[in-house]
């Protein structure tokens, strides 16, 4: 069957009517539902046909309010006339994939501006990532996600050197439980069920692994699994062991390709949203954002969840994203010994549209539990409430029994730019030759980064952008110095030069205020933004005793007074007047 | 080789640290702030003394006199100092410790913990709803007005009727706020009912009992707040949320010791104060590992918290001067029916006269009897006139009603 005959079966099926057309194997629908659930379900079931290679879902459920679209349509008009420069490269979006792409460019000869609407990079979903680098046994043999996954994974190592960021290669246990497939146990009497979670499905896991490409892949069965993480339920029955699974600081990650990107000349703009793009002959010419306009010769549409406003904005709508929110629990690092893999508990049959989140070591040795996976209708939907928190403990604390899950510190939401395809779309856009989508990265986008922007460059030079190496690239990048990593003898050496150094200001992580001016001098120029770099509030106090501390380095060294720094955004200043009687 | 390490310098662990040093011990403070005084400093309001000096004296007036106290003798004050690690050897501890001045090591024989506790945030108590700017505990709101002038918003809203909370609300209030509305979730007030009556009824400040928030709202900055009705159990009662519209959130929804640094050393915690389980005189599991004050449980008056402080000097000396008249096993105190907390949670020295007992009553009640047990039978009996759960009690015990005892518990009748 051809695709248009698939879709017609399923739009048959629906209750309701839609209608559709196909080109170049995107399909895009239209029609009206009654719910966001039957919008995203008939989107999912239409993506989910092979060969389709983008849905774009315009079908109206109720009476969705496109308030999103009116408001750029409103700041559309608020684009300055200024010219910014004169780029080869503009890459739109300043997350994971749009700075690791641009640092990847900037070994070219090449001219490259990376647009970023919030004020510091990493702040779409990078920054809610729990900083599992998957080894790439979860997506099917056939998908993008596959071959980058298991690429990027292996790009890690080397990277993290270059650039100074902690990674840990933890490794995974996929866990076997007598819950794994409650549902078919009725097809297993007897001792079949356990026979069979022992011997076989360890084994089909592991051919799984081997056949995406993973090596070293382990079978542990009974004792075996506690020796390796003794935390684990005691009706564990096997598992298996995936040495490549690594973690990493998602942000950190993030901040460390921006640096090394601009040190290597590519013009960071933040604060800068793209509201217009100027096209002559099918080729955009120029990129109208607030900030000012941007000339390019190439653009780069790795705007995340904003990837299909941005293709849509350039007259090439070939998808749909469809955010999808995941809440996750931090706990205090006081934890770190208990938890020491990426842990998951294997289900059959699997959530259809995630792996289902996980327990994992962070590299700063806090434990993180999640993400949920929900369909949420707002893509800045990230709220997290007590029945989310529950049901992560309740979910997780059967893994580990004993694990004290009321001591989280934080509890935090992201959103996912899921596609309906459910595969990354990198390729370059149907009806605009020099634009590259680089959309729809979702999970294992953070695995996956390294190799996404490598393929990323690939595409550009068959898009006929000309690839010089730029023999003055310089790829190394240097860390924060942290106090709470010093020697003793270093840090007095520090001390003595400049006494900030011995001014802890965050005493849950032991932060010092010199750090804390370093990060303002590393362009952070909010609390959130110093809090990314130096980890100053992250610890079991949550920024009661820091916050004002710290709020009191940036009113100094930004020089304005305290009642307007920042949390985050502009708007988002901390306080606001002050007491009866005192001068402003 | 000092005797003593005190480390934190408020009102606890400056009096522990002067009368430490009364007995001719070498002594040293250490802060992390770049003054003494601890939380006091940005009490600016009174009702503190009442019970030690039989005055009503600001929080800074408070620390003053412990202050003052210490100035006189010669213990040295290390402000500034951030504690890195404590180490046990085999008879002394080492410390490291970071400063503007450098790293030092510093050998004691033994530690007096008095570094306090901290607020609970909203992740604690499991509020939803978004991450924005505008959500503070009432200390920081306390330090911000009081220390730098500034308003944390001018429509805030409350969370918590206890004295912190209503403490906050009248300084807003008075300090030129545009509104202000206090929630809390028990029937009346839990803080003195004198602060409830001269903090907000007297100003008229708008407030709301069995009530809390469920969802804070905004994107970037407080927006508003979803309150919701709670039963007595303080459990939301669906259906009768609303939406309430503020510029900020303020929360004084309990205190909890700084438990991490003493758990680390291997001291053993107490489920239920959450602060470390101490002896009579304050000490802690570990040999020479003293704890005071707040850190200890939270105490509702500084004077009671002070108390601790001169109480842990008899234990300290008789840590340093090795009298060995423990009992092989210290006998436990433990809270019973209608109890929820009591320090000192062991007894472990035969000697001495009485005991001071703190304990924190799970129940209101009129003319209520509180008894010792002991394998069942009611050693000794105290009427207390009125308890509720906000309020600590106190009753002296006498030592020799220990003897030949391996657990006591304190109950209500």
């Amino acid at each position: 069957m051809r695709i248009p005959q698939k879709v017609k079966k399923i739009t048959d099926e629906s209750k309701y009517n839609i209608s559709f057309v196909v080109e170049e194997d995107i399909v895009f629908l239209k029609g009206k539902v009654e719910t966001y659930e039957d919008w995203v379900d008939i989107g999912l079931k239409i993506g989910g046909i092979k060969g389709v290679n983008g849905v774009v879902n315009d079908i109206v459920w109720d009476e969705r309010k496109d308030k999103a679209s009116e408001d750029r349509k409103k700041r559309s008009k608020r684009s300055k006339k200024e010219n910014l420069g004169e780029y080869d490269i503009v890459i739109i979006g300043g997350g994971i994939i749009g700075c690791s792409i641009a640092r990847e460019l900037s070994k070219y000869e090449l001219d490259v501006a990376l647009a970023e609407k919030e004020p510091d990079v990493s702040l779409g979903q990078t920054r809610a990532n729990n900083g599992m680098v998957h080894p790439g046994i979860a997506p099917s043999k056939d998908t993008l996600k596959r071959r980058l996954n298991v690429r990027g994974n292996a790009m890690y190592g080397e990277l993290s050197q270059e650039l100074d960021v902690p990674f840990k290669r933890v490794g995974s246990l996929i866990l076997i439980t007598p819950r794994t497939m409650e549902k078919y146990r009725k097809y297993l009497p007897g001792p079949l069920y356990r026979f069979f979670l022992k011997h076989v499905l360890p084994w089909f896991v592991k051919r799984r692994g081997e056949m995406n490409g993973l090596e070293g892949i382990e079978i542990l069965k009974g004792e075996e699994v506690f020796q390796e993480e003794s935390g684990i339920v005691d009706d564990v029955i096997s598992a298996v062991k995936i040495p490549s699974t690594g973690i990493v600081d998602p942000y950190e990650w993030t901040i460390a390709m921006y640096e090394n990107a601009k040190k290597n000349d590519v013009d960071f703009y933040l604060n800068t949203e793209v509201l217009a793009f100027d096209k002559e002959r099918g080729l955009i010419k120029r990129v109208f954002t607030d900030r000012g306009v941007l000339k390019c010769g190439h653009v780069i549409n790795a705007a995340g969840l904003y990837s299909d406003v941005i293709a849509e904005m350039a007259g090439t709508k070939e998808f749909t994203i469809h955010p999808r929110k995941g809440v996750e629990l931090l706990f205090n690092k006081r934890l770190e010994d208990r938890v020491h893999h990426c842990l998951a508990e294997l289900k059959i049959p699997s959530h259809p549209t995630s792996k289902g989140g996980g327990i994992n070591p962070t590299v700063h040795g806090n434990i993180i539990w999640g993400p949920t996976a929900e369909e949420v209708e707002s893509k800045s939907e990230t709220s997290v409430d007590k029945e989310e928190i529950h049901e992560i403990m309740q979910k997780y604390s059967t893994i580990l029994p004993q694990f004290p899950e009321s001591e989280f510190i934080r509890y935090f939401a992201g959103v996912r730019a899921a596609s309906f395809t459910e595969d990354f779309i990198i390729r370059p856009a149907k009806k605009v030759k020099n634009l590259l989508h680089v959309a729809a990265i979702q999970s294992p986008g953070l695995a996956s980064a390294p190799a996404i922007a490598e393929y990323s460059v690939e595409l550009l030079k068959d898009m006929g952008v000309d690839l010089r190496r730029d023999e003055s690239f310089d790829g190394e990048r240097k860390s924060m110095d942290r106090v709470s990593e010093m020697s003793e003898d270093e840090l007095k050496r520090r001390i003595e030069e400049d006494p900030s150094w011995g001014n802890i200001v965050c005493t849950c992580e032991m932060v010092s205020e010199a750090e804390i001016v370093e990060a303002i001098e590393r362009d952070a120029e909010s609390f959130d933004a110093i809090k990314r770099r130096t980890r100053a509030g992250m610890g079991e106090c949550q920024e009661s005793y820091c916050l004002l501390r710290i709020a009191e380095v940036i009113s100094r060294e930004l020089d304005m007074p305290l009642n307007q720094v920042k949390k985050e955004w502009k708007e988002s200043q901390f306080f606001d007047g002050i007491v009866r009687g005192e001068e402003p | 080789m000092k005797d003593v390490v005190v480390i934190g310098g408020g009102p606890s662990g400056l009096a522990a640290a002067s009368s430490i040093a009364e007995k001719g011990y070498k002594v040293v403070i250490l802060e992390r702030d770049d003054e003494l005084g601890g939380l006091l400093q940005q009490c600016i309001h009174d009702g503190f003394g009442t019970i030690l000096f039989d005055e009503s004296l600001s929080g800074p007036e408070f620390a003053d006199r412990f202050i003052e106290k210490v100035m006189r003798s010669d213990v040295p004050i290390e402000l500034e100092t951030y504690v890195k690690s404590v180490d046990k050897k085999d008879d002394h501890f080492e410390l490291l410790t970071v400063t503007p001045e450098g790293v030092h090591k510093i050998k004691s024989r033994s530690i007096v913990y008095a570094i306090g506790c901290r607020e609970k945030n909203r992740f604690e108590i499991k509020i939803g709803g978004t991450r924005p700017a505008g959500v503070y505990t009432a200390g920081t709101v306390q330090r911000l007005v009081n220390l730098y002038g500034v308003l944390p918003g001018k429509n805030p809203v409350i969370v918590g009727g206890g004295d912190v909370g209503l403490i906050v609300a009248r300084h807003l209030y008075l300090e030129g706020v545009d509104s202000l509305f206090m929630v809390y979730p028990e029937d009346f007030f839990s803080g003195l009912p004198r602060n409830a009556q001269q903090c907000i009824l007297d100003f008229d400040i708008p407030y709301r009992n069995r009530t809390t928030v469920k969802r804070i709202l905004g994107d970037k900055k407080v927006e508003g707040v979803e309150l919701v009705e709670v039963d007595e159990e303080w459990e939301m009662i669906p259906g009768t949320e609303e939406i309430y519209e503020c510029d900020s959130l303020i929360l004084s929804v309990g205190l909890i010791p700084y438990s991490e640094k003493i758990e680390d050393l291997g001291a053993e915690i107490d489920e239920e104060t959450k602060g470390p389980v101490v002896n009579e005189y304050y000490g802690t599991t570990v040999d020479g590992v003293f704890s005071v004050g707040n850190l200890v449980q939270i105490f509702d008056y500084v004077d009671d918290a002070v108390k601790t402080a001169y109480i842990v000097a008899e234990g300290v000396d008789k840590f340093l001067k090795g009298i060995d008249v423990k009992r092989k096993k210290p006998i436990k105190l433990v809270p019973g029916d209608k109890i929820d907390t009591v320090t000192p949670q062991r007894i472990f020295y035969e000697e001495g006269e009485e005991v001071t007992v703190f304990f924190r009553p799970g129940v209101e009640k009129e003319n209520a009897v509180v008894c010792l047990v002991n394998l069942g039978n009611v050693i000794k009996t105290y009427r207390k006139r009125y308890l509720r759960p906000s309020t600590l009690e106190e009753i002296k015990v006498p030592k020799d009603l220990f003897n030949g005892k391996k657990e006591v518990t304190i109950r209500v009748r």
